[in-house]
């Protein structure tokens, strides 16, 4: 059968322009990252002073206890830094960005972030493709095998709406976690961020945590 | 180490990879006329009807590995919806490129076995077909080539894609092409893993065992192999230097594929199998003109090999940052 040249000229044409569209796309989503940058501040704050933190696990036990979760799993995770002589702790759980990579990467719109700044998962829309625990800088992430959905620290949000405290807050006992209204310049936890002693953990991310703050010595 | 993502979704990325790079080289061979420079062609047979089956599995795979999704069925609709997420652009490529590459194989099969269009057409509970009949074959089989290769690319690249969108969570995956160049190197090394893959496994597998070298009828074809072989070399070599440099997370996981816990998958399961003996094969083949059942066998089998264990790697050396 006779072959006609433009064919073969119109599809090294498409196969160029597919590729060339796939990675114009990759800027594409760094664009809508910085979109989301201007979305409002939160209105809670929740500071971890690790200059006070034993790395007791007090908060790990009572995050478990409240939340129902298994033996062992928890949504704070905790790292040790610095020596054996003078250990460092640091207690990771969800940061409540601003700028969630979680919510960018979830195919189903499950994760989202209210007006109040408190990052949630709606679990009947999650698949569990996991996608979200890979793209979190923290991996504050955990996954409910029981049930096959995402899962993570959702700032006690029922407790704090009635006016209570986040379970971690609750029971740490050197006192080295803070819970308040950011929105409120009077508050202790506003006046921490406004001093610069409160500092969100590794900002180099660009997922701009908005609730999580740390305040750590200088060395 | 990423501990997320095993050994079911690296099989999907290389189903994908290596489905799309086949339908690629099936749609090249139509388009530059060497389908029909004799009889028979198996390698557009092949590459034509098995990327449908392949992309089918490889999705089934990625459905096995969901939460939720598996139990529930249904939620996976709900993955149709949010388009900031590279995952959805990858359902609909997926839910396009299916469709698309059957139709494509079997209008190539009844293209290549008009026995099989001969029964078809004489099936009385098949007569409400009779205005497809009237349809001119390879026309309508360019149709679906073309739109198949552009669906295809786009699956090869966004596989890499969803890889580099987790952005600093996993400095390794989000590695770029050089430092000072701002475009991620995994779709592009996706893409021409995916070249050589489908080349692999519809040029030195079943043209081989078809007919014997391909090679013999195409003199160009192990040129443009090596060729591929020779960019993705360089491509693999510029990730690890480039994570090297970067440092941190992404220079620890590039040590550990160099010299570290997965240097044997990485020297022994895949640049052997996958780039030193296909490109001393396809080196032999071209100067000398001469291509032996064993070895056009063996290449395509290593290449094929060395692909899958190309995307396990990637995913297994990912490792978050350092926080």
């Amino acid at each position: 059968m006779e072959i006609p040249r433009l064919s073969r000229r119109r599809f090294l044409g498409l196969t160029a322009a597919a590729g060339v569209a796939a990675v114009l796309g990759v800027p594409l989503l760094k664009r809508e990252a910085s979109l989301a940058q201007e979305r409002p501040k939160a209105r809670y704050a929740l500071i971890i002073d690790t200059t006070k933190c034993t790395g007791c696990g007090a908060c790990i036990e009572a995050c478990r206890l409240r939340n129902h979760l298994p033996e062992g799993v928890s949504y704070i995770r905790r790292i040790v830094k610095g020596n054996e002589r003078n250990p460092r702790f640091l207690m990771i759980q969800c940061q409540h960005c601003a700028n969630p990579p979680c919510a960018t990467v979830c195919p189903t719109h499950a994760t989202y972030r209210r007006e109040d700044g408190v990052v949630l998962i709606d679990e009947r829309l999650c698949v569990g493709c996991k996608y979200c625990m890979q793209a979190c800088p923290y991996q504050a992430r955990i996954f409910d095998e029981e049930r096959g959905v995402a899962d993570k620290c959702w700032l006690c949000l029922p407790w704090v709406l009635g006016g209570g405290l986040p379970a971690c807050v609750e029971a740490c006992i050197p006192g080295a976690r803070l819970f308040g209204r950011a929105d409120d310049p009077q508050s202790e936890v506003a006046q921490l961020i406004a001093s610069g002693r409160a500092k969100p953990l590794h900002p180099e991310f660009g997922t701009d945590p908005s609730i999580l703050f740390y305040v750590i010595a200088e060395e | 180490m990423q501990t997320a993502w095993g050994w079911l979704p690296a099989i999907y990325l290389f189903l994908g990879g290596m489905g799309a790079g086949a339908l690629l080289v099936a749609a090249a061979f139509e388009f530059y006329g060497k389908r029909y420079q004799y009889d028979f062609c198996p390698t557009a047979l092949v590459g034509a009807t098995v990327p449908g089956p392949l992309v089918i599995l490889g999705t089934l795979l990625l459905i096995f590995d969901l939460g939720a999704g598996r139990r529930e069925p249904w939620r996976i609709f709900y993955m149709f919806t949010h388009f900031s997420s590279v995952m959805t652009w990858g359902v609909w490529l997926l839910t396009l490129f299916i469709p698309v590459s059957l139709i494509y194989g079997f209008l190539e099969i009844l293209d290549a076995f008009p026995a099989a269009r001969q029964w078809l057409r004489t099936r009385r509970w098949l007569r409400w077909t009779a205005f497809l009949w009237n349809l001119p074959l390879r026309r309508t089989k360019r149709v679906f080539a073309g739109i198949g290769s552009v669906l295809a690319v786009g699956v090869a690249i966004y596989t890499g894609i969803l890889l580099s969108a987790v952005g600093p969570a996993i400095p390794f995956w989000s590695t770029r092409v050089l430092p000072f160049i701002p475009i991620p190197m995994m779709p592009v090394l996706f893409l021409v893993s995916a070249l050589s893959t489908g080349m692999g496994l519809t040029v030195d597998l079943a043209a081989t065992l078809a007919i014997g070298p391909m090679e013999q009828r195409v003199k160009s074809l192990p040129w443009i192999h090596m060729a591929f072989i020779g960019v993705e070399t360089l491509l693999l070599g510029m990730l690890l230097i480039t994570a090297l440099v970067n440092g941190g997370s992404a220079a620890q996981s590039a040590r550990e594929i160099i010299a570290g816990t997965h240097a044997v998958v990485f020297w022994v399961l895949i640049v052997l199998p996958g780039f030193i003996f296909p490109f001393v094969v396809h080196a032999y083949a071209a100067g000398l003109g001469r291509h032996s059942l064993v070895s056009g066998v063996g290449s395509g089998v290593g290449i094929v090999v060395a692909g899958l264990f190309l995307r396990y790697l990637i995913l297994v050396s990912g490792i978050p940052a350092a926080l």
